[in-house]
């Protein structure tokens, strides 16, 4: 019931925020307009404006815009976690909750404000591109409507908790954290986005999509622009699975010992001995 | 006698190489205020994280009794005011209250007409919609109070409760306290003003470097403490007095004179030995208040220590 509290608290605090009403129109806006762009191009100009997208951009502005929302939300735990840090609260909080309900309630509450903020982007996205373009979501199928959902809210957990404890790590939001560039690695795909949609298959794409920071980037770009077997599907989900209860762990603990620790942030070498330290209970 | 609402054992932190706390045990009863004191860095902060469970001793045991219950903190009967005051500034002082309740295992439907109660209590019910931030530090202040007993807790950690509050409102805060007490919350205080610790604790806990240097009673430690003050007004010459067996620290100015009685010469001893020659007017021998004690107790440690 009070991880409850927790959850209902971030989520109205994230909703409420002038970031979120920004980024709600921003980003649904930049897509639409990449995808009418992408419609026009192979094109005679008087034509521009009427052909659909082809399959790749749809998927690789989908993979774009889930990834954003797991950022965005991430960094606002992050935020989140070094404003209480600054202010006190936090002992406030720990006096009353666990550190780990603190962080799963930060966590989940931002979760659901990003999903439904990713669901209003696709959505408001759509709405623009075929009042200009010819795009259709018959390419999707069953597999995309069901993993989409899974990849973001799994990668979103994967990233959210990286930034979470990192912010609690972190003595103020101009100081960084040793996460900040943890977290990073799951934006690697995003740059080789391209070579990823023209290979789809390759070997190489293959493996990293079994490497849980690469996982949800690298296969959202997969599904949207190839035939990818299921088991391959099931096993980049068990990987990705088995990842974000790993990170969680290592992130709570350092969550939990960063939170009280004023003064200097933690060098790496320290960081590591929280991971490894025993539980005190 | 009833089980203590808070009862600490032997409990020791070390951080890297500095021990903050070492081998402390006290215990606080229902219905009374326990005076937790020392001088900065003593390891005040760090024991009441300890009990509060944001972090966990190295050694030792703290538990909890509240009626049927007895072993492990419970976090929602606790309240604390932190010494480091903290609120979500840019959400509503109701939003914030009510919240702060809700994590103590309220509802929302329990917890608001508690925290409007309150809030009228302290004067702040006007303020009730407003952002946190735009408070002054006073009332800001009494709104972190609130967050402390909102929730009726059984027992109550108050870190620095008067720092930042105006007389009137120190005043009504130990009307408040003393209230809580007596409706059975066994509450630990600590406060630099040794004046207002007198008025209000029962007994006192006095850790320096990490460890216990006084533990008792307010009557026990004076009576412990063993010396004696005295004020006099007079005519003639009062220096002779210095002379006097167990007489320091004389202080003449004018007709006025105060001294201290050593520890073991009591006032019987002195005043059957002050001269004839003395007139004395009007003369009180109490025992020290505590502000000397402290200072003198910390003072000599810290001096023994080097």
């Amino acid at each position: 019931m009070r991880l409850g509290s927790v959850i209902r608290w971030e989520f109205l605090r994230a909703v409420r925020s002038k970031q979120y009403l920004f980024m709600s129109v921003f980003i649904p806006v930049i897509a639409a307009a990449a995808i009418i762009v992408a419609s026009s191009q192979d094109r005679s100009a008087a034509q521009s404006l009427s052909g659909p997208p082809p399959a790749f951009v749809v998927a690789l502005i989908l993979a774009m815009i889930l990834f954003m929302g797991a950022f965005l939300n991430g960094v606002m735990a992050l935020y989140g976690v070094v404003k209480e840090k600054q202010s006190r609260v936090v002992e406030l909080v720990l006096s009353s909750i666990s550190a780990r309900q603190m962080m799963a309630g930060k966590v989940i509450g931002l979760g659901i404000a990003g999903l439904i903020q990713v669901a209003a982007w696709v959505a408001v996205t759509y709405a623009v591109a075929s009042r200009f373009t010819t795009i259709s979501l018959e390419a999707l199928t069953l597999v995309h409507w069901v993993t989409y959902p899974l990849y973001f809210a799994l990668g979103y957990l994967l990233i959210a908790s990286i930034y979470a404890a990192t912010g609690a790590t972190m003595k103020d939001v101009q100081s960084g954290g040793v996460g900040g560039l943890v977290g990073f690695v799951a934006y690697v795909p995003i740059m080789f986005a391209a070579l990823i949609i023209e290979n789809p298959n390759h070997v190489l794409v293959r493996i990293a999509s079994f490497f849980p920071p690469f996982t949800p980037s690298v296969m959202l770009l997969r599904l949207g622009t190839a035939h990818v077997p299921a088991w391959e599907v099931a096993l980049s989900l068990a990987a990705l699975g088995a990842g974000v209860v790993v990170t969680m762990r290592i992130a709570a603990r350092v969550f939990e010992l960063g939170l009280l620790m004023y003064g200097k942030a933690p060098s790496t070498r320290e960081l590591w001995k929280w991971v490894r330290a025993r539980r005190p209970r | 006698m009833p089980a203590p609402v808070l009862e600490v054992r032997s409990i020791t932190k070390q951080f890297e190489s500095v021990r903050a706390v070492g081998d402390v045990s006290f215990e606080v009863q229902r219905g009374e205020i326990l005076g937790y004191l020392g001088p900065n860095g003593a390891g005040k902060t760090t024991s009441i994280r300890m009990i509060l469970g944001i972090f966990q001793p190295d050694a030792g045991e703290i538990s909890i009794h509240i009626g049927e219950h007895s072993g492990r903190l419970l976090k929602e009967r606790t309240g604390y005011l932190p010494e480091e005051r903290g609120l979500y500034s840019d959400a509503t002082v109701l939003d914030a209250l009510v919240y702060f309740a809700e994590l103590k295992g309220l509802s929302r439907a329990e917890a608001r007409p508690l925290v409007l109660q309150w809030l009228g209590r302290f004067d702040l019910h006007e303020w009730a919609n407003k952002k946190v931030e735009r408070l002054s530090k006073g009332m800001q202040q009494k709104v972190q109070f609130i967050a402390a007993v909102a929730h009726k807790p059984d027992l109550l950690v108050l870190d620095e409760p008067f720092s930042g509050l105006d007389p009137v409102h120190q005043d009504l805060l130990k009307d408040v306290i003393r209230e809580l007490r007596d409706g059975g919350a066994a509450i630990m205080l600590s406060a630099h003003q040794m004046n207002q610790v007198e008025e209000l604790c029962d007994r006192i806990f006095l850790i320096d470097r990490g460890r216990r240097v006084l533990y008792g009673t307010l009557d026990e430690i004076k009576a412990q403490d063993g010396e004696h003050v005295v004020r006099l007004r007079f005519d003639g010459s009062a220096e002779s007095l210095s002379a006097l067996p167990g007489v320091k620290d004389l202080a003449i100015d004018g007709d006025r004179a105060s001294l201290r009685l050593e520890r073991g010469a009591g006032p019987d001893a002195f005043v059957r030995s002050l001269p004839a020659t003395l007139a004395i007017r009007e003369i009180t021998v109490t025992r020290p208040p505590l502000h000397d004690i402290f200072v003198r107790t910390v003072g000599r440690e810290s001096h023994e220590a080097r």
